[in-house]
C-alpha cells in the first residue's frame, strides 16, 4: 500500500498535461483524474511530470494511447510492440501495416496438417505401446482375454488402420492455423480487418464446410487479400467462392426448369444485398436512413429484385473436382456434389445452365440477354459496388469491428467519404478506408473517448487471443523413446523425456472449446447473420437510451460465467495451459504461459505491475475501484507467495483484470 | 436426496400443477412478492395461480413443413405430388394420422403417436400478418405486408415480437415476463429460462433471459466460495464480489456486469434446486435438442424449489435453411426433432406435469412447395405443432390449404403459400392459457384484433 501514498503525496506545481488522455475528472482521483488536486514534487526528471505522477499517466501517455491502437488494430499487443509503434508514430505504423507482406492461411494450414501428420506417424510406437498396455491390463482382469502378442504383420496392418484415423484436414486444422497466424504474424491490422470482414460476409464451419479446412482456409485468405484492396475485387471473388457458394447454395444453382417446378434459388442474390453490400434501406452518407414523401423508409430492393438477382447467379459450378481426392476420377461438371468438388478455386460458369435471359431490377439495372453468365455476375457486382450504401453500410460495421459500436454519423460519413473516393480518385479502397476508421478524430480524441455512447464490448475472442498473445509462452512435450523386443506385455521398453520448446512454438488453438464456452470463435457463426447483428440493441438502459451492442448478445448468463471460467483457466494458481491440447500424446507441446517476466515487475513494485497492465490490457483506462480492488488484494497476500510463488498472485490479478468491465468494455 | 425426496416427488406428481406450500414463501421477500402477484390475480391479469409453462422450440432456419404435414388424401396429395416434384414424400412413406386425411414425414413416428394418443395437434398454414389477406390484397398492398418478407433475420424476429410491422428486439415472451414475473416467488432467477442464450423472444423491456447450459445447468464461477480454494482463494472471492458490486458509471460496464450480477446470484439456488430435480437418465437421446428438453424437464421438476409458478422456456434447434440437401437433412433433423418431442412428453407423464405444460414449434417461415433442383427456398405460411395435455389432441387447427400452384393462397407460382392463421393467433391463444389478462393482450399483440375479438374469442380454440 506504500505506493498509493507515495503517489498522493508527491509533491510540486505542474503544468496542465496537453496530451488527450489527460482529461479532467472532479469525480475521484487517478486513472487520469486530478482536477482539484494541486501538486508538487521535490524532484522531476526528463520527462515526468508531478501532475502525471499523480493521476497514474506518468510519461506514459504516448504509451497508452499507441495502446488504444493496438486494442482496436490488431490481436494483442505487448509492450514490446507497443513501444515500437510509439517509436513508429501512430500513422507509420499504419502505414507499415498496409505494406507489409500477408500472412496467408492456406500455406500455414497445409504446413500444420503435414507436420501434424509426420508426428502422428512418428508416434505410432508410443501408441501402439499404449495399445498393447491396455489390452494386458484388460487380460490381467479378465482371464477370458489372452494377453496381446502381435505378430509383425499384424502390426502393420494395425499401423495402416492407425495412419487412416488420422481425420482432417477439418474446422480443426483452420483453426490451429487461424490461431498460429494470429499469435505469431507481424501482418495484423490485416489479420484484424479480416477478421473483422470474416463477420460481415460470413460463412462457417457450421455446416459442411467444417469437414474440410482447406475450403475455410482459402476463404479466409480472400479476405486477407483484400482487406486493404478493393471492394469491388473482394465481392465478386467472395461470390464465386466455391465455399461461399455451398453455404449460400449458389453453386450448382440451374436456371428455372419449368416443366419441373425447378426455380433459381434466391439464398445469394439475397444475402449479397441485405448484408455484403448494401443493407435493407436507402441511406444517407452519415448511414442514417433515406425517408420517402411520407417519412418512411426506402427499401433498397423488393421481391422481385431478388428474383431477378437469383436468375444472374445461375449456372456457377465447381471449377474442377477435389485435388486431395485422388481416387476421384471423373471429371468435375454442373451439379458435382460439395464433397467431391474442388474447395479453393473459384466457381466456373457452366453457360448451360445459366439463365440468359435479360434480367432487370435495382433501379432500372437492365443486364441484357444472352450475356456470358460471369459478365453478367460482374455487372450485378458492379451495380452493387457502385451504390452510394456501401460507403456507409459497410463502413459503420467495420467501426462497430474495431472501434466502437454506435458510431456518430458524421463519423460514418467521413468513413464513407473516402470509401466513395480515397483522395486519388478511386472508389472502394479499403486501405485507406480503414486508415481513415483508425485515425479519425472519434477514434483518437479523449473528448470523445469519454462521450457516453463512445465504447464496446470487447468481442470474447478479442479478449482470449491478446492475453495469449501478450503473456509470454513456452512449449512442452514429452517425447517417448519406445523398443519393442516383442509385440507382448513383456517386449515393451519405453522413457519418456520432457523437453521444454522456446521457439517456433506450434500454436494450435482448438478453438472448440472456447466457443463452446462463449459460443464465439473465428469462422464458426450459428449462420450467415454472424454472431450478432450490427444493429443489436442489449435489453435494458443501452435499448432505452438507443445504444447499440452488438457483442452483448452472445453476453447472457451462461457464456458471460463461462468466460470468466476460461480466464480461470489460464490463470489457474498451479496451471498453465494456453488451451486443451487435442495431440499431446502425438508429441505436439503444450502451450503454457511463463509469468516470470510478470512476476519479476510484481515483486519488484506491486504498483508498477498494476501499472503495465493498466497500459497492455486496459489502454489506460484503469478505473480506480478496480486498481484499489487489486491492491487491497494485494495487500493481503501473505508475503511467503510473492518472496516464494509471486506467479500466484500475478495470476489472481491478471484474473481479476482479465473479465472485469474496465478491461471488457474497451473505451 | 434418497427416499425423501423422492416420495416428495411422486407427491408432486398425483397433486398435478397445485402449488405447493414452499418454505421460501415464508420469507419477508417472498411475502412480499406473494401479495404482490395476488394483488395481480384480483386484477384478473392471471386466469390461476397453478405452474405453467410455456416450451418454444424455434427450428430456425425456416422448416419446409409441407413435408412434415402432408395431405394424403387422393385429391389433395396428388397436388402436393406435382408441385413438389422430386422432393415429395411418396405416399406410401407417409406415416398416417388418425382420423385426418393428412400424415406426418416418414421419420416422424413419435409425432404420429403422440397426435394418435391425443397429446399433440398441427396448426396449418401459420404465418406473420398484419390482417387477413386474399391473394390480390398481396399483390395490391405491400404496405399491408410483413416486414422483410422472405427474410431469415426479419421473419425470425416477427415470429418472436409478433410485430409484422416493424423491427423490435423485444419479444412477446419477453413481455409476458415483464407482466407475470411477480407471480414467481423467486426473484433472483428469471421467470424466462433459455437453452440457447440471449433471443428476441424471451426478451421484455425489464426481461432478461436466465441461460442455462445444456449439460451443466447453472453455470458458477469455478472455484467462487468453494471450501478448498484456500486463502489466496477466499481473497480472489473478495475481488470477484468487489468488482461485480462496484457502481460502474459508464452504460456499457453497467450492461455488462448486470449480467454477471445476475448469474452469480442465480447459480446457488439454481445448482441447488437442480441437485434435487428428477433424475430422466436412460428416455432422453444424446441430440442436442433432446439434451435441452431434459434440461427444462428437470428445471420443470425443481419448480417448487425455484419458486416458479410461470415460466417460459426456450431452446432453438438450428439447421432447417434447406437451400440443398432438403430431403437427406429433412429425414434426420424431423426424427430427432419428433424423438426429442415425444421424450419430453414422457417426462412430463413421469412428473405427472403433462396438464402443465405446453410445448410448441415455430420457425421463421415455410419453404416454397417448388424446388431448386437441391432444396427449397424461403417462403411464409408454414405448419406449427402444440403438444401437451391442455391442447387438444388429434387435430389440424387452421386451414391447409390446396397445394396447388396458382390456386386460393399460392402466390406466384413458386409455391408460397399465404397464411391464413397469423402469429398473432398463434401466440395469443398461448398467452392466454398462460395467464394473460384480455386487457395485456392488446399491449402485446397489437394486431390481434383484426383477426379475432381480442375481449371474447379463443382464435384457434386448441386449449381443453
Amino acid at each position: 500500500m506504500k505506493n498509493i501514498n507515495k503517489f498522493l503525496f508527491t509533491i510540486a506545481i505542474i503544468a496542465l498535461s496537453t496530451y488527450c488522455i489527460s482529461a479532467q475528472y472532479d469525480d475521484y482521483l487517478g486513472a487520469g483524474h486530478d482536477s482539484g488536486i494541486t501538486v508538487t514534487t521535490s524532484s522531476e526528471d526528463g520527462r515526468s511530470r508531478a501532475r502525471n505522477t499523480i493521476n497514474a499517466r506518468g510519461m506514459d501517455a504516448d504509451l497508452i494511447e499507441i495502446s488504444r491502437l493496438m486494442s482496436q488494430a490488431t490481436f494483442g499487443a505487448d509492450m514490446e510492440e507497443i513501444r515500437r509503434a510509439e517509436a513508429l508514430g501512430m500513422e507509420s505504423w499504419i502505414d507499415e501495416q498496409l505494406n507489409i507482406p500477408i500472412t496467408y492461411l492456406t500455406p500455414m494450414h497445409w504446413e500444420i496438417w503435414e507436420d501434424l501428420k509426420l508426428q502422428y506417424e512418428i508416434a505410432f510406437d508410443t501408441w501402439l505401446a499404449y495399445y498393447i498396455t491396455e489390452l494386458c491390463q484388460a487380460a490381467d482382469e479378465d482371464p477370458n482375454i489372452d494377453p496381446p502378442n502381435f505378430s509383425q504383420s499384424e502390426v502393420d496392418a494395425i499401423k495402416e488402420l492407425y495412419l487412416e484415423e488420422l481425420y482432417g484436414p477439418y474446422a480443426l486444422h483452420f483453426n490451429f492455423a487461424w490461431s498460429q497466424s494470429m499469435l505469431s504474424s507481424d501482418d495484423q491490422l490485416r489479420q484484424r480487418v479480416a477478421y473483422a470482414l470474416s463477420q460481415i460476409m460470413v460463412i462457417s464451419a457450421q455446416s459442411d464446410l467444417g469437414e474440410n479446412g482447406e475450403s475455410l482456409s482459402a476463404f479466409y485468405d480472400i479476405l486477407l487479400h483484400h482487406s486493404f484492396g478493393n471492394f469491388r475485387d473482394l465481392l465478386l471473388e467472395v461470390s464465386l467462392n466455391p465455399a461461399m457458394g455451398v453455404y449460400l447454395s449458389h453453386m450448382n444453382n440451374p436456371k428455372a426448369i419449368p416443366e419441373q417446378n425447378i426455380h433459381p434459388d434466391e439464398n445469394y442474390a439475397r444475402e449479397i444485398m441485405q448484408l455484403f453490400s448494401i443493407g435493407l434501406f436507402e441511406l444517407n452518407i452519415d448511414g442514417t436512413r433515406k425517408k420517402d414523401l411520407d417519412g418512411f423508409d426506402i427499401p433498397t430492393y423488393n421481391n422481385d429484385d431478388i428474383k431477378e438477382m437469383a436468375r444472374v447467379f445461375t449456372g456457377l459450378g465447381p471449377s474442377d473436382t477435389d485435388p486431395t481426392m485422388p481416387h476421384i476420377t471423373w471429371d468435375a461438371h454442373f451439379g458435382l456434389g460439395y464433397y467431391s468438388a474442388n474447395k479453393t478455386e473459384p466457381m466456373i460458369m457452366y453457360p448451360e445452365w445459366h439463365d440468359t435471359g435479360s434480367k432487370s431490377l435495382l433501379n432500372g439495372l437492365e443486364i441484357p440477354a444472352r450475356q456470358d453468365g460471369i459478365t453478367d455476375i460482374e455487372m450485378a457486382i458492379d451495380y452493387l459496388y457502385n451504390h452510394p450504401n456501401v460507403g456507409p453500410f459497410i463502413g459503420r460495421q467495420l467501426i462497430q469491428r474495431l472501434v466502437k459500436s454506435n458510431p456518430s454519423p458524421a463519423y460514418i460519413a467521413r468513413v464513407a467519404t473516402v470509401f466513395n473516393d480515397n483522395g486519388f480518385g478511386e472508389r472502394g479502397d479499403m486501405g485507406a478506408v480503414v486508415k481513415a476508421i483508425l485515425l479519425d478524430p472519434e477514434a483518437r480524441s479523449c473528448e470523445e473517448m469519454l462521450h457516453f455512447d463512445n465504447g464496446k464490448l470487447r468481442e470474447p475472442v478479442l479478449r482470449d487471443s491478446e492475453y495469449i498473445k501478450v503473456i509470454p509462452k513456452y512449449g512442452e512435450k514429452i517425447i517417448y523413446d519406445v523398443n519393442f523386443s516383442s509385440y507382448s506385455c513383456e517386449g515393451i521398453e519405453y522413457t519418456g523425456d520432457t523437453i521444454v520448446v522456446l521457439d517456433n512454438l506450434r500454436l494450435w488453438n482448438n478453438g472448440f472449446n472456447f466457443y463452446d464456452a462463449v459460443k464465439q470463435f473465428p469462422m464458426m457463426s450459428p449462420s450467415v447473420f454472424n454472431f450478432y447483428l450490427p444493429d443489436h440493441k442489449p435489453t435494458g438502459e443501452m435499448a432505452e437510451n438507443d445504444l447499440y451492442g452488438p457483442e452483448f448478445k452472445i453476453h447472457d448468463t451462461s457464456t458471460a460465467i463461462n468466460y470468466i471460467n476460461s480466464v480461470y483457466v489460464h490463470t489457474a494458481p498451479y496451471y498453465d495451459v494456453a488451451w486443451y491440447n487435442w495431440y499431446d500424446w502425438v508429441g505436439i507441446e503444450d502451450v503454457k504461459f511463463d509469468f516470470s517476466e510478470l512476476s519479476a515487475i510484481y515483486q519488484d513494485d506491486p504498483e508498477k505491475f498494476i501499472h503495465h497492465l493498466d497500459i497492455v490490457f486496459t489502454n489506460g483506462q484503469m478505473t480506480d475501484d478496480l486498481k484499489n480492488t487489486l491492491r487491497e488484494f494485494i495487500s493481503e497476500v501473505p508475503q511467503w507467495y510473492t518472496n516464494n510463488v509471486p506467479y500466484v498472485p500475478v495470476k489472481v490479478v491478471l484474473y481479476l483484470m482479465m473479465w472485469s468491465p474496465d478491461y471488457t468494455i474497451a473505451k | 436426496m434418497g427416499h425423501h425426496h423422492l416420495s416428495r416427488r411422486k407427491f408432486i406428481g398425483q397433486a398435478s400443477c397445485a402449488a405447493l406450500t414452499s418454505t421460501t414463501l415464508f420469507s419477508t421477500l417472498a411475502n412480499l412478492k406473494f401479495m404482490n402477484a395476488a394483488s395481480i390475480s384480483n386484477s384478473a391479469t392471471l386466469a390461476g395461480g397453478d405452474y405453467k409453462a410455456l416450451v418454444c422450440i424455434l427450428l430456425s432456419g425456416g422448416s419446409d413443413s409441407h413435408n412434415m404435414l402432408i395431405p394424403t388424401d387422393t385429391n389433395q396429395y396428388n397436388h402436393y405430388q406435382t408441385t413438389r416434384s422430386s422432393v415429395a414424400i411418396p405416399l406410401n412413406q407417409i406415416n398416417q394420422l388418425n382420423g385426418v386425411d393428412y400424415g406426418v414425414h416418414p421419420s416422424m413416428t413419435g409425432i404420429q403417436n403422440l397426435f394418435n394418443s391425443g397429446r399433440l395437434s398441427f396448426i396449418s398454414n401459420v404465418g406473420t400478418l398484419l390482417q387477413p389477406m386474399v391473394k390480390d390484397e398481396v399483390y395490391q398492398y405491400e404496405q399491408l405486408l410483413p416486414l422483410g418478407l422472405f427474410s431469415h433475420s426479419d421473419q425470425i424476429q416477427q415470429w418472436q415480437t409478433s410485430l409484422p410491422h416493424e423491427r423490435s428486439s423485444i419479444g412477446w415472451g419477453g413481455k409476458i415476463a415483464d407482466l407475470l414475473s411477480a407471480e414467481n416467488s423467486n426473484d433472483k432467477i428469471s421467470l424466462n429460462i433459455s437453452l440457447n442464450g440471449s433471443n428476441i423472444f424471451q426478451t421484455g423491456r425489464n426481461t432478461v433471459e436466465y441461460s442455462l447450459d445444456t449439460e451443466d445447468g447453472a453455470i458458477g464461477i469455478y472455484q467462487y466460495r468453494s471450501e478448498d480454494s484456500g486463502d489466496i482463494g477466499q481473497l480472489r472471492d473478495v475481488g470477484v464480489d468487489n468488482i461485480i458490486d462496484a457502481n460502474y458509471q459508464d452504460i456499457f460496464k453497467r450492461t455488462y456486469i448486470d449480467v454477471l450480477k445476475t448469474s452469480r446470484d442465480a447459480y446457488v439456488e439454481f445448482s441447488e434446486a437442480l441437485d434435487g430435480a428428477q433424475d430422466f437418465s436412460g428416455i432422453f437421446d444424446d441430440t442436442e435438442v433432446a439434451s435441452q428438453l431434459e434440461m427444462i424437464a428437470r428445471t420443470i421438476s425443481a419448480r417448487e424449489e425455484l419458486g416458479m409458478k410461470r415460466q417460459i422456456f426456450f431452446l432453438d434447434m438450428t439447421g432447417w435453411d434447406h437451400h440443398d440437401e432438403l430431403l437427406n437433412s429433412q429425414e434426420a433433423m424431423l426424427n430427432e426433432l419428433s424423438r426429442a418431442m415425444s421424450q419430453f412428453s414422457t417426462a412430463m407423464d413421469m412428473m405427472g406435469t403433462q396438464d402443465c405444460v405446453t410445448t410448441f414449434t415455430s420457425s421463421e417461415f415455410g419453404r416454397t412447395l417448388t424446388w431448386n433442383g437441391n432444396g427449397t427456398d424461403h417462403a411464409w405460411g408454414g405448419n406449427v405443432m402444440v403438444m401437451g395435455g391442455p391442447i387438444r389432441g388429434g387435430q389440424i387447427f387452421g386451414q391447409y390449404p390446396s397445394l396447388e400452384l396458382n390456386s386460393e393462397y399460392e402466390l406466384g407460382g413458386g409455391g408460397i403459400m399465404l397464411p391464413t392463421t397469423s402469429v398473432d393467433e398463434y401466440f395469443a391463444e398461448l398467452a392466454l392459457w398462460f395467464g394473460v389478462s384480455r386487457s395485456d393482450l392488446r399491449t402485446i399483440f397489437p394486431n390481434a384484433g383484426n383477426f379475432f375479438d381480442v375481449d371474447t374469442a379463443m382464435p384457434i380454440g386448441m386449449f381443453k
